[in-house]
């Protein structure tokens, strides 16, 4: 079981992903609506594993990501990303990102790559 | 969806009623479609030659088709295509409806040549409709547009059928510069290609999207739905920037949506009906241009 903070703009993503992620026995320890406020609670909460939203308004998923990996960087980012994001996608492997899951989400690939932060 | 758009003509035509074909969808879901008809309506046999076959099966246990073999009616390899046949949503469909006793088979035939006269379509078209493939379909009920549009229309569509409803169908599209709604998503998207995908629909019409995308059950077109209707287009646009990317550098804009919205505009915009559950939903497309609420 891992505790997860999920950030993601959408509260139709945040929900389906706390729900494939709680069903399968892991602890969602805390939500974010923005890079910012995932910055925030990353560091109330230091969750065992992020889930970051790329696509997100005020401070998007990729400047979270550089923010938290230069405080922690040893944290564990999965970053959330729609298809067609390939860019960013290297953007995020440079900046440190762990994983990647895609939209919409599959709830095999969510939990493989949640399971191996998880051992 | 050849079963909706022609089920819908034989409707207004008179031809059955709205019960009839209702029950015709419902028996067409829990039945596979007899070889026979399949022979029959791809001309390889007569319907007495069929109803002969029939008889003799009903007292040897053997298959249509090894009897239909057996009788010099049929080839193996006639057979073996006919097999293939047996998904096909327009065989169905007739199946469904000579069944029920609404139709002969003659005389859905007969209808569907009339439905062709009506829509002034080829023949090549009219074998597209019979297919039930979206992608051969849809271009047949839209004005000219360029193909990068109609490629994201088409993704867009197989993904509704994909992630919302199956039994999706769609209307006559058209090129408008308003459209009536309540509350409005939509996702731009900027690099090489901009364009924008919006879906909307008077009364609670979006939530026949919010409600099996976020598989929940929004009874208003709040927020809470606009967000889930948002994060389908979002699925969308991530899958059509994909299969530009190769020749394309196209980047997603974070998705929006508003409650509260009556009308939306844009100078000229792509307008597609999408029927699902008895609503309608507008799908909108804009391409080098905006959408405006």
């Amino acid at each position: 079981m891992a505790k997860i903070l999920i950030v993601d703009d959408s509260r139709t993503s945040r929900k389906i992903l706390r729900g494939i992620l709680e069903q399968n026995g892991h602890e969602i320890i805390g939500e974010a609506v923005d890079g910012q406020d995932g910055v925030l609670k990353f560091r109330e909460l230091q969750p065992e594993v992020t889930t970051l939203d790329i696509t997100m308004p005020i401070m998007d998923g990729l400047e979270a990501l550089q923010v938290i990996k230069k405080d922690s960087p040893d944290a564990n980012i999965v970053m959330v990303t729609a298809a067609g994001q390939q860019n960013k996608m290297i953007d995020a492997i440079k900046y440190g990102a762990s994983e990647f899951v895609t939209k919409p989400f599959e709830t095999e690939e969510i939990l493989r790559i949640i399971n191996k932060f998880n051992k | 969806m050849v079963n909706h758009l022609f089920g819908n003509y034989l409707v207004n035509a008179g031809i059955i009623t709205a019960e009839q074909l209702e029950q015709a969808f419902e028996l067409q879901k829990k039945v596979r479609v007899k070889l026979g008809l399949i022979a029959v309506a791809e001309k390889l046999m007569t319907t007495e030659q069929s109803e002969e076959v029939n008889r003799l099966q009903s007292v040897m246990d053997k298959r249509f088709g090894d009897i239909a073999v057996s009788k010099g009616y049929l080839t193996d390899e006639q057979v073996g295509r006919l097999l293939g046949l047996q998904g096909n949503p327009y065989l169905s469909f007739a199946n469904a409806i000579t069944e029920s006793g609404y139709m002969t088979l003659e005389q859905f035939e007969a209808a569907f040549a009339d439905y062709q006269k009506s829509l002034e379509f080829t023949a090549t078209d009219m074998e597209a409709i019979k297919s039930g493939d979206s992608d051969r379909i849809i271009p047949l009920f839209l004005p000219e547009i360029d193909n990068m549009q109609l490629e994201h229309v088409l993704m867009a569509f197989r993904t509704f059928i994909r992630l919302i409803d199956s039994d999706a169908y769609i209307g006559k599209g058209s090129i408008a510069a308003s459209a009536k709604t309540n509350g409005v998503a939509l996702q731009s998207l900027d690099g090489d290609k901009k364009a924008t995908l919006c879906f909307a629909g008077e009364g609670d019409a979006l939530l026949t999207i919010a409600n099996p995308f976020a598989k929940e059950e929004f009874e208003t077109v709040d927020l809470d739905a606009l967000d889930a209707v948002a994060e389908f287009i979002n699925c969308i646009n991530g899958m059509y920037a994909t299969r530009v990317a190769p020749s394309l550098n196209v980047d997603m804009l974070p998705p929006s949506y508003k409650d509260g919205v009556d009308s939306i505009a844009s100078d000229a915009m792509l307008m597609l009906p999408i029927y699902v559950k008895g609503k309608e939903v507008l799908l909108l497309s804009k391409f080098d241009g905006e959408i405006t609420l």
